[in-house]
């Protein structure tokens, strides 16, 4: 296959330029974006299964590339040159599971710096959610074993936060919320 | 530097021959030829005086600025003058942002219609236009100090030729002239060889250096100018312009 | 050529009383407190009597900068302004306030690192400083007019490019909370009425010179390289507000605002301040959003840009254009503060009709910052407004105000969160008008002791955030736990120190903070998680000292401790470590004064040490321990009365506190029984002829 190389920067090409923009990429479409540029000429199984081959070479050659998957196993690829893992991290949950995505943000800012987090910042981008679609997410939540270690504090002006009762205790997550939403602002 | 610049007049020496015998204007020759640099003299075959310089090329960059993203750091005036002269100097940097800071281009009497911090918070860079044929900073120098530079063809100072007498300040209408206090020399963007300093070091990305456009007709100019162009240079003009 | 770069060179000395002008050489008398405080201290100490009153014309007034303004070091914008300062209860002592703005980069492009003003003018006078030329003027024209107003007319006089420092009619009452001003919106606190006391309205100043770097110009723009990669956005937070694509990390309490779709929304035509990956430098302006981390997402759309001091790209003052503000309340549509500043105006309400971060609450905003700024009413770091909300919902001003004069406020609108309010007290306050006004103006410390009310409510109340000597807590236990006690013990107003709280709130995970800790401080027990604090040890010892000696560094080389220290950063590949040498960096190559980071350390404790012999002068006592570094009792209780340590609570223990000062001052080589310092730590930083002073006075231990 003469056209390997050329192949080879086509994949990186398109990897790094799906991350530029912020999003993941999945082996299909990259498939599917290579078809169009003409080097994948039928559904040929075994012309994909070595296009597949060839990605695998990709990623080992470039150490920006990442893999990550999602519940269901598929990988999604993006260049760490662009894209964080806790970026990419929330794009798989968020194409897959909006309720798996607030509990699994929920809980590794719990943990980890640890802070609660406020609904509202589910509005925004990367997440996108919508109000409904938060308040649907809640409701389920509660009914769901799984999510039963997210729970909700509200400050003081009431704005409510979201924490994992796994990582911390409702007394401390409410002072953090406080900090956050009050605290902060009256404590320049 | 000042070795370059002497190469430079050779060559501008060197296509002085086109001048008796060529019915197309310099500036036209040039364009067609895509000729760099020129100083053209009616003066030298007399062959006694060095010709007046007179700048005819175009600069191939300039940098430009976009008022609405600047927040008045000053840091591209003072990246200008430690960068390149090792010393903090607003009043010296080639880009000015001081001057419009607290009022904008009208200054502390424009009353309601002030700009800058003091008024709608619009700061205005002034910026060195680069400026085409007839350059007035180089053509109010009575020394020929203000030449073209090889590698971008800015319009800059040779500070071996430059005796601070500041006629150049006065032919700006731009008021873009600066000058060293500690060398009595004048000094004006020179582009940094392709590379501003103030483009750089701006936070908002507000500067840019971009290829060569004409400014001079879009940016009102700042003062009147009042500097006088030699007789020699003055002929020169009229020689050239003639044909 | 001057020996040294960085410095101007000389200090500009003027006396009102005489008109006398003179100059110091400044690297012959001050290098060794290097600027800004260090010559406000040392000028106090070997000038000013023990006992002498801040409206006094034998008070001094320091206006100081160092040798990195006017540079291109990023967040040097800062004047530190040294005074006995009048809101300082019971009894005045040293302190300083500090402007950013551009005052400080143009004294020194003027030629002068500082200016001394002394005694007292016959009549109003300002003060122009145009490069080596200085001259007394006639300010009776502009004595009572606004900063605003003052300032117009002083540049028709000096040019466009002059920079004004001037004081209001708050100033010129003597009202002691009271400000400088330059810049729109720069002011210092206190120094309003010391000011006007001197009869000194504003000092222009405009310089056309430069301030010479003495290293290598290469090494010299790596440096500031650097320091910029370093930077976060305000109050060096490194991580971004909300999930960004380069971010490892985000925190929803950043000032980092930036982020795709948050828009400049008040620029013409308005801009998107986008990912900002840290790496782009040409970015970093667009981070902060000040307006919009105070007052909510509301403020986007009101947001013509930031703005700041000279070369500091972080631009905390956010310029704000709300065009109904104009037909409401007769005010311009354009406005710019920071923090406090910002707040003025929307700190006195306790509600607003559409809530706190509403319309109204941000008109209230417009209409304080157009006030209290153009009056000159200082806001002593909130006190006044949180004073202001007790006195009135406590009932306090319907008892201590005559009637008459209390009914004549429309109090019914106060309550109902109409800024419109405000037009009726500020000018009451600057003009001191009335016995409320009048109190209010004096500073929490003179009100209470005019009125009869115990401090003591005061020191119980954790709502009030008050700390002692009339001056509010500023970072302190809720930020760092006993770090930040200890800091709030040691000056005469409020601390106004960063160093700690920039660490702590710089937004990374505990664990990395930590990790950084045991770098920086020995061990990553210098830290805690927020409201989940452990017991003393010494490593925050070290920290507290650390961060101390980083305040006074940074101002007397004009750097901004908003900012700095600059130890965390926002670049992954160096673990977000950011740089603890790069003051000394900076220094060194600024000046040609080589020094490392410990030598120049070692200066700030020289400066930080006399700070403290000063106090102890002016006080009369060595009881340091007891009479100086108290603390009130809110920072001991809990409100749902958890203990200390337990989660969630930001109490603290007594006995731990004890157990903090001891290990504060044996880190400090003070006495521990008297918190003073010892002849041999005087000795030890040079400053052996202090310590004599103070034997002979019998003040040292
Ligand atoms: S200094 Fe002024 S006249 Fe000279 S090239 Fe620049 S803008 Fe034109
Ligand atoms: S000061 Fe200006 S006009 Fe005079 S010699 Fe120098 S460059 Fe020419
Ligand atoms: S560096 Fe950029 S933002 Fe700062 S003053 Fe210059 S042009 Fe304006």
């Amino acid at each position: 296959m003469e056209q390997e190389p050329k192949i080879c920067t086509n994949i990186l090409k398109i990897i790094h330029a799906r991350s530029e923009s912020g999003q993941l990429v999945r082996v299909e479409e990259i498939l599917a974006e290579l078809k169009e540029q003409g080097f994948l000429e039928s559904e040929d199984v075994e012309q994909k299964a070595h296009l597949e081959t060839t990605l695998k070479q990709v990623l080992k050659e470039n150490r920006d590339l990442k893999a990550i998957s999602g519940k269901n196993g598929i990988p999604y690829y993006y260049s760490a040159q662009s894209l964080s893992e806790t970026y990419a991290g929330i794009l798989v949950r968020k194409s897959e599971n909006p309720l798996w995505l607030i509990a699994e943000v929920v809980r590794e800012n719990s943990q980890l710096y640890p802070r609660p987090v406020p609904v509202d910042s589910f509005l925004e981008p990367p997440f996108g959610l919508t109000r409904e679609e938060i308040a649907e997410c809640l409701t389920t939540m509660r009914e769901q074993r799984e999510y039963q270690d997210i729970a909700r504090t509200i400050t003081s002006v009431g704005t409510p936060f979201l924490y994992s009762t796994q990582h911390l205790d409702p007394d401390h997550a409410f002072t953090l919320a406080e900090w956050l939403d009050v605290g902060q602002v009256n404590n320049p | 530097m000042s070795g370059e610049y002497q190469k430079h007049q050779v060559l501008e020496k060197a296509l002085n021959f086109t001048n008796s015998s060529h019915s197309l204007s310099r500036r036209e020759f040039l364009i067609m030829t895509g000729g760099i640099i020129v100083a053209v003299s009616a003066l030298e075959a007399r062959g006694a005086k060095e010709p007046p310089l007179i700048i005819v090329d175009q600069a191939e960059g300039l940098v430009i600025a976009d008022a609405t993203q600047c927040v008045g750091c000053r840091r591209c005036e003072l990246a200008c003058t430690e960068f390149n002269d090792g010393k903090a100097s607003p009043t010296m940097a080639r880009i000015k942002i001081g001057r419009n800071l607290n009022f904008g281009p009208k200054g502390p009497y424009a009353g309601l219609r002030a700009q800058g911090n003091w008024g709608n918070g619009l700061i205005i860079q002034d910026l060195c236009k680069q400026c085409p044929h007839p350059v007035p900073c180089a053509n109010a120098c009575p020394n020929d100090a203000i030449v073209v530079s090889p590698s971008t063809g800015a319009r800059v100072v040779d500070p071996n030729k430059c005796t601070g007498c500041k006629m150049c300040q006065r032919a700006c209408p731009w008021e873009m002239m600066s000058f060293d206090s500690d060398t009595n020399k004048a000094t004006k963007c020179f582009l940094c060889e392709g590379n501003p300093k103030c483009v750089e070091a701006c936070p908002s990305g507000a500067l840019s250096y971009v290829a060569w456009r004409d400014l001079t007709d879009k940016v009102p100019p700042r003062v009147v100018p009042t500097a006088v162009v030699s007789p020699e240079k003055a002929q020169t003009c009229i020689d050239c312009h003639k044909k | 050529m001057a020996k040294y770069g960085g410095w101007a060179g000389k200090v500009l000395r003027v006396d009102l009383s005489t008109g006398r002008m003179s100059t110091d050489d400044t690297v012959e008398q001050y290098k060794d407190y290097l600027g800004g405080t260090g010559i406000g201290y040392k000028v106090i100490w070997d000038e000013v009597q023990a006992g002498t009153k801040p409206f006094d014309p034998e008070n001094k007034i320091v206006f100081g900068v160092g040798p990195l303004a006017g540079t291109g070091a990023p967040c040097n914008g800062r004047t530190a302004i040294t005074t006995l300062w009048p809101t300082c209860w019971p009894r005045p002592l040293v302190a300083s306030g500090h402007m950013g703005g551009h005052f400080a980069a143009e004294l020194k492009y003027a030629g002068y690192d500082a200016i001394i003003i002394e005694g007292k003018a016959d009549h109003p006078v300002w003060l122009s400083v145009m490069d080596g030329r200085t001259e007394i003027k006639d300010a009776r024209q502009l004595w009572g007019q606004g900063i605003r107003r003052s300032t117009i007319e002083i540049n028709q006089q000096m040019g466009p490019e002059a920079t004004v420092a001037a004081i209001g009619q708050a100033g010129e009452n003597l009202v002691p909370m009271s400000v400088v001003m330059n810049s729109y919106s720069h002011s210092a606190g206190g120094v309003g009425g010391v000011m006007g006391s001197k009869n000194l309205k504003a000092i222009g100043v405009r310089g056309t010179g430069s301030v010479r770097i003495a290293g290598n110009k290469e090494e010299w723009e790596k440096a500031i390289k650097l320091h910029l990669s370093l930077l976060g956005a305000n109050n060096q937070n490194v991580v971004p507000n909300s999930p960004q694509p380069w971010a490892e990390h985000y925190n929803a309490g950043s000032r980092w605002m930036a982020s795709a779709g948050r828009r400049w929304g008040a620029s013409d035509p308005n801009i998107d301040t986008g990912a900002c990956e840290p790496h782009n430098l040409n970015r970093i302006a667009y981070r902060t959003n000040n307006a919009a981390f105070f007052l909510g997402d509301k403020a986007w759309q009101y947001t013509v840009r930031g703005n700041g001091c000279t070369a500091c790209p972080i631009r905390c003052h956010t310029m704000l254009k709300v065009p109904a503000v104009a037909a409401k309340y007769g005010i311009p549509e354009v406005g710019q503060n920071t923090c406090v500043g910002l707040l003025f105006g929307k700190a006195f309400f306790k509600t607003f009709p559409d809530g706190p971060r509403g319309q109204t609450a941000i008109e209230a905003c417009m209409v304080g910052m157009h006030l209290a700024d153009d009056l000159g009413i200082w806001e002593n770091y909130g006190q006044l407004q949180r004073d202001f909300q007790a006195l009135y919902y406590n009932g306090i001003f319907g008892r201590k105000v005559a009637e008459k004069e209390f009914k004549s406020y429309s109090w019914d609108k106060y309550e109902e969160g109409d800024p419109t309010f405000l037009f009726e007290l500020l000018p009451k306050i600057a003009n001191k008008q009335g016995e409320l006004a009048t109190a209010l103006g004096l500073g929490t410390g003179y009100l209470l002791e005019r009125w009869g009310i115990p401090e003591q409510e005061w020191l119980e109340n954790h709502e009030l955030l008050y700390w002692k000597f009339g001056h509010p807590k500023h970072h302190s236990n809720e930020d760092a736990g006993q770090c930040g006690v200890i800091i709030n013990t040691q000056y005469n107003r409020d601390a106004q120190c960063h160093s700690h709280s920039n660490f702590t709130r710089n937004g990374l995970p505990l664990e990395v903070q930590k990790r950084l800790a045991v770098e920086l401080w020995g061990a990553p027990d210098a830290v805690d998680g927020v409201a989940d604090f452990t017991p003393m040890n010494v490593y925050k010892a070290k920290m507290a000292k650390w961060s101390l000696l980083r305040k006074e560094l940074h101002d007397c080389l004009s750097l901004c401790n908003w900012m700095g220290p600059w130890v965390a950063s926002p670049l992954r590949e160096r673990d977000y470590r950011g740089e603890d040498s790069i003051e000394s960096l900076l220094y060194s190559l600024a000046t040609g004064d080589r020094k490392s980071r410990q030598e120049l350390d070692q200066v700030a404790e020289r400066i930080f040490l006399l700070h403290r012999a000063l106090t102890i002068r002016d006080m009369g006592t060595k009881e340091m321990r007891t009479k100086h570094d108290t603390i009130p009792h809110w920072v001991f209780a809990d409100p749902k009365d958890r203990a200390a340590f337990s989660k969630g609570t930001i109490r603290m223990d007594r006995d731990d506190i004890k157990l903090a000062m001891d290990m504060y001052y044996e880190e400090m080589a003070w006495d521990k029984q008297t918190g003073s310092p010892t002849r041999e730590t005087y000795r030890r930083l040079g400053l052996e002829t202090v310590a004599d002073e103070l034997a002979k006075r019998g003040l040292l231990t």
